[in-house]
């Protein structure tokens, strides 16, 4: 060992895992015999002794009390803001789910609406309404009200599989009043009849029959007619 | 090394049960991480106020945002000495008051003077500090320390003072172990130096008396 390669190692000779623990008995055997190198040795040993003390000396210091106190008060003060950011954020998570539903809800409920109102269209006219309930008051209004707003108000039912127009006063009708107090008759109609009724048809074969409801008046004249479609829905 | 190993994982259980919200564990881990921590920050920086606060700082940073701790990327000791650094710097850069501090390319400039000077370890007499472990000494080595560089600084006090091994000392740093090790020789050396030459003008005052 020489002196360059003793100065790259005497500083580690205490310190275990290094190239200068490894080679300590060839450091200490060069400083016994270079005396210059023993007395760099020796300020070393020195200064490890005062570094020791300083560190020995200085092992108990700590910061003050209070430090503690009041990182322990931050840490409960981060900790019910956390539990606070929770709870915003599991309403914030359930409040979207809730609004979410809802949109889905009234998505679906269109849809529906929609589907009713096409399926409906091939044997009936376009202002087939999807709500196909019948009833008395339907009748009598359509009778006396114009065809136009009526067929744009129609919503008449005939049941879960059916959709209908509104009551359409018929060409031919003697006296629309007369259809107060009237009774609905269910038939299914051909072209011919359909036209004959003064309702000409042009997208249907002859032999083709679509149902309608018929409203009569007392003597039996047929006063109001509606379109029922019934293969939208099965 | 067998210890270190013990002590992570002491401190990983106690830091997922204070994740979990548990002020003891929070309480055990501040207390069994702040003294070194505090020392760090009082050796560098000379300041008690100084050192509490950045204690305070650092342990608020683990309080309020502990998912930056990563231990994939070391142990939550050099975590936390990392962010006591940090705060020394800025704290360094906002109030000029201390210490002045050495950039990295003041490492090489500093040390090429003082070998310049007299050849380091060469220049260093005969006679021996046999009084280095007096109350004296002791004040006279902290202030030897204080004035060193930073990047030497911070070396001799997380590897003499404080005892940790290269390795410990490099993953606190985020520097390479090499680099540790090159820096405490140069600061163990300048350190020599400096307590030569007081330990030379002590004696010329002795004797000139």
């Amino acid at each position: 060992m020489d002196c360059s390669q003793f100065e790259e190692l005497f500083h580690d000779l205490d310190r275990p895992g290094t190239d200068g623990y490894a080679a300590r008995e060839s450091v200490l055997a060069h400083a016994e015999a270079c005396s210059r190198c023993g007395q760099l040795l020796t300020h070393a040993e020195s200064l490890d002794l005062a570094l020791s003390a300083l560190s020995a000396r200085e092992n108990g210091e700590r910061a003050p009390a209070h430090l503690e106190t009041l990182l322990r008060e931050e840490f409960r003060h981060g900790r019910a803001a956390a539990s606070h950011r929770r709870v915003r954020w599991q309403i914030a998570a359930l409040a979207t789910a809730a609004a979410m539903l809802v949109v889905l809800g009234l998505s679906l409920h269109h849809r529906n609406r929609a589907n009713a109102g096409s399926g409906g269209g091939s044997h009936s006219s376009p202002a087939v309404a999807s709500d196909n309930r019948v009833n008395a008051m339907d009748v009598n209004s359509s009778a006396d009200d114009s065809v136009g707003s009526e067929l744009a108000a129609a919503e008449s039912q005939a049941g879960d599989s059916e959709s209908a127009t509104a009551f359409v006063p018929l060409p031919y009708a003697d006296d629309s009043a007369s259809a107060d107090g009237g009774t609905i008759v269910r038939v299914e109609l051909s072209r011919p009849q359909l036209a004959s009724l003064g309702l000409p048809v042009t997208d249907m074969a002859d032999t083709d029959r679509i149902a309608a409801d018929i409203v009569l008046s007392e003597d039996g004249a047929p006063q109001a007619i509606r379109l029922i479609s019934r293969s939208s829905l099965d | 090394m067998e210890m270190t190993q013990k002590n992570d994982l002491a401190d990983d259980r106690l830091l997922r049960r204070m994740l979990a919200g548990d002020e003891d564990a929070f309480t055990d881990l501040y207390r069994r991480k702040h003294p070194a921590i505090y020392r760090f920050a009082l050796h560098m920086s000379g300041n008690p106020a100084l050192a509490e606060d950045v204690t305070q700082e650092v342990f608020m940073a683990l309080v309020r945002e502990p998912g930056r701790f990563d231990p994939t990327r070391g142990s939550l000791g050099a975590f936390l000495f990392g962010i006591a650094r940090n705060h020394l710097k800025k704290r360094w850069e906002q109030e000029r008051r201390l210490v002045p501090i050495a950039s990295d390319s003041d490492e090489s400039d500093d040390f090429a003077a003082f070998a310049a000077s007299g050849n380091g370890n060469a220049s260093i007499p005969a006679s021996s500090f046999d009084d280095l472990d007096s109350l004296d000494t002791i004040g006279r080595v902290r202030r030897a320390i204080s004035t060193l560089p930073e990047n030497y600084r911070e070396v001799v006090v997380l590897c003499e003072l404080e005892e940790m091994s290269y390795e410990e000392a490099a993953a606190a740093l985020s520097c390479p172990v090499g680099t540790v090790r090159s820096r405490l020789h140069r600061a163990r050396t300048i350190l020599l130096e400096k307590l030569r030459e007081a330990h030379t003008a002590r004696r010329a005052s002795a004797l000139g008396k």
